[in-house]
């Protein structure tokens, strides 16, 4: 008897595997969590659900009278075979229905059933003899009687979150899988690609370059000296905001503390353990301040950087005019304009997803040393760079980018070194530029 | 192919399916937008168990990253149907079951790169379906455009 082969092998360029059993597999999987969520949305359903659903829509309300109370008991057997008593406050409620007096015992509405039997007694302190209360009775059971009407809304919630998410997962998973039985995958991918192909539209600059990014979002600011204006992507702006919003955050949680404990000691009380917690939390969110206000000065002081180029997307061997400003009053004691090729790879592991990134290629398009500021006026300059006739275009799938970057890195007197990053995209050589290409070292022919 | 999947598959010869491709170029490298010519031999296999062939041209990443892959033809073929499933005009297809030939015209991205923690290459597949159920698949790597290979840098800009 042949065993089946769940998992395809590669052996050099051929591999060999079973597609129905792969897609059997997969949809057993999907198939268990929808049955597991079907299962369990069942219970709740006819557990905690439709129960509470009868007793607002179905049970019907009178005129009750207590005429007894006492405390439920209830006894467990743990693991170590030690017997546990807790006990439930209970009401003893007669009254009419269908013409007839009826005596039942009501023990839902004081929450959890607890071990202090003191605490359950005193629980129903409240509750007077011979005292009317307004209560629901289930018509199919008379003896069934309830002293609260209502939905708890988070246990819906959690009914429907709960096995719905198991729901949704397996059933999309097992449709999923069932497209995919016995189909390769790149059937699947080309069918795929044939369903989603109305639906995606490029612009006319980005036509007939497949996986290359969109460009239209480094094109619609025009520039004052070259053709565009480039947008920005600063490292230092996300931990501008990263830092707010710790600092935002962590000082909430301290101001909470803080009123806690302002409480305490308004009542005449003194939690040491929480004036204890207090100290520390309040000299870190005091540094989370100072860190913030720091990042936020070095963002305002060094000033904006723009850039603009002569045209957009570029193309390998192509040469381009672009003009920097650089605002603020600070001193540099050096700045470099860089051109980069960055390779970012996205990869799952364990449970985590990451993303690496790697400079590749790095070319240093101009630098100046000992820049003073000009008061009212920013440092300029322009300058022409030249693509690489062999470069890589621009890629971008969904897990995997190359792209190129325009980098400012400036060390500035009194400051940390910083860094304004402005992507581009260049497109693959057209027939001339292929025509025109001499096979050299990319380093060479960088000018 | 595992000598398991073999034993069921090829009861008949007793050998394994050997997949060969043949490029129009000697070096298999391509322009974006030239023209792909291949042909395909099937041999040592009895062509009676083969019920499907699947010729596909796809680029795929390899690296650091999730792979990627993209399918920029493909084209189904029924054993004992002349009739092919195809989704590239450009394709042609001339069948001598179970062996055959295509041309499709390449698109001009993405571009073969060996990066280094980024590559993508292109390959011609030729998957061949059994009647048992399972399944054979032989991969022939081109290359599209001329990018150049990518190195470690070696000193970051002072």
């Amino acid at each position: 008897m042949r065993l089946p082969i769940f998992f395809s092998k590669k052996r050099g360029e051929r591999r060999t595997g079973s597609p129905a059993w792969g897609s059997f597999g997969e949809g057993f999987f999907y198939a268990s969590l929808l049955t597991a969520g079907l299962f369990v949305g069942g219970l709740m359903l006819t557990g905690v659900a439709v129960p509470e659903w009868r007793i607002n829509n179905h049970f019907t309300e009178v005129e009750g009278r207590l005429v007894g109370k006492g405390l439920a008991r209830r006894t467990t057997t743990d693991l170590f075979g030690i017997r546990r008593q807790s006990w439930r406050p209970a009401v003893l409620l007669e009254f009419h229905a269908d013409g007839e007096s009826v005596r039942a015992w009501h023990t839902s509405g004081w929450g959890e059933a607890t071990t202090d039997r003191s605490l359950a007694l005193r629980q129903l302190d409240g509750w007077r003899l011979g005292q009317s209360i307004r209560c629901w009775y289930d018509p199919e059971r008379i003896e069934t009687v309830v002293l609260k009407r209502g939905y708890s809304w988070w246990l819906w919630l959690l009914t429907l979150l709960l096995p719905g998410a198991l729901v949704v997962f397996g059933a999309t998973g097992l449709a999923q899988a069932a497209s995919a039985w016995g189909r390769s995958e790149e059937r699947q991918a080309a069918e795929i690609g044939q369903l989603l192909s109305p639906l995606v539209r490029s612009s006319p600059d980005e036509e007939g370059f497949p996986t290359v990014p969109a460009c239209a979002d480094l094109m619609n600011s025009p520039g004052t000296i070259q053709r565009f204006r480039l947008p920005t992507e600063s490292p230092e702006a996300w931990s501008l905001l990263g830092a707010g919003l710790f600092a935002l955050l962590w000082n909430a949680v301290v101001i909470v503390l803080a009123v806690a404990a302002g409480f305490d000691l308004a009542g005449g009380r003194t939690d040491w353990w929480l004036f204890g917690l207090l100290a520390p939390f309040g000299l870190i969110g005091l540094a989370a301040i100072g860190l913030f206000l720091r990042r936020l000065l070095l963002a305002t002081a060094i000033g904006p950087t723009h850039l603009e180029i002569s045209d957009h997307p570029l193309r390998p061997g192509g040469t381009y005019g672009v003009h920097l400003s650089q605002g603020g009053a600070v001193s540099f004691r050096r700045l470099e304009l860089v051109l980069e090729l960055e390779e970012q790879a996205t990869f799952r592991q364990g449970t985590d997803v990451r993303t690496e990134k790697q400079v590749v290629w790095r070319e240093l398009m101009c630098c100046w040393d000992r820049l003073e500021p000009v008061p009212g006026r920013p440092f300029e300059a322009t300058l022409q760079f030249k693509v690489p006739a062999r470069a890589m275009h621009s890629f971008r799938s969904l897990h995997n980018a190359v792209g190129w970057r325009l980098v400012l890195r400036g060390i500035p007197d009194r400051w940390p070194a910083f860094l304004r990053v402005f992507p581009l995209v260049i497109v693959p050589a057209g027939p001339d530029a292929a025509a025109a290409v001499v096979r050299q070292p990319l380093r060479e022919v960088v000018s | 192919m595992t000598e398991r999947a073999a034993a069921g598959e090829a009861s008949a010869t007793a050998t394994l399916p050997r997949v060969t491709v043949s490029f129009a170029s000697d070096q298999a490298e391509y322009a974006p937008g030239d023209m792909l010519e291949t042909s395909y031999r099937v041999a040592a296999i009895d062509p009676a168990t083969i019920t499907t062939v699947e010729r596909s041209v796809v680029w795929y990443t390899e690296g650091k990253g999730e792979e990627d892959f993209g399918v920029v033809f493909f084209d189904r073929l029924l054993a004992g149907s002349s009739d092919a499933m195809s989704d590239e005009p450009t394709a042609s297809a001339a069948v001598d079951w179970p062996s055959g030939s295509f041309s499709i015209r390449l698109p001009s991205s993405p571009l073969s790169y060996e990066g280094l923690i980024v590559k993508i290459r292109w390959c011609i597949r030729v998957r061949l379906f059994f009647s048992s159920g399972r399944d054979f698949v032989s991969e022939h790597v081109f290359f599209l455009g001329d990018i150049p290979v990518a190195r470690p840098l070696r000193h970051a800009v002072s």
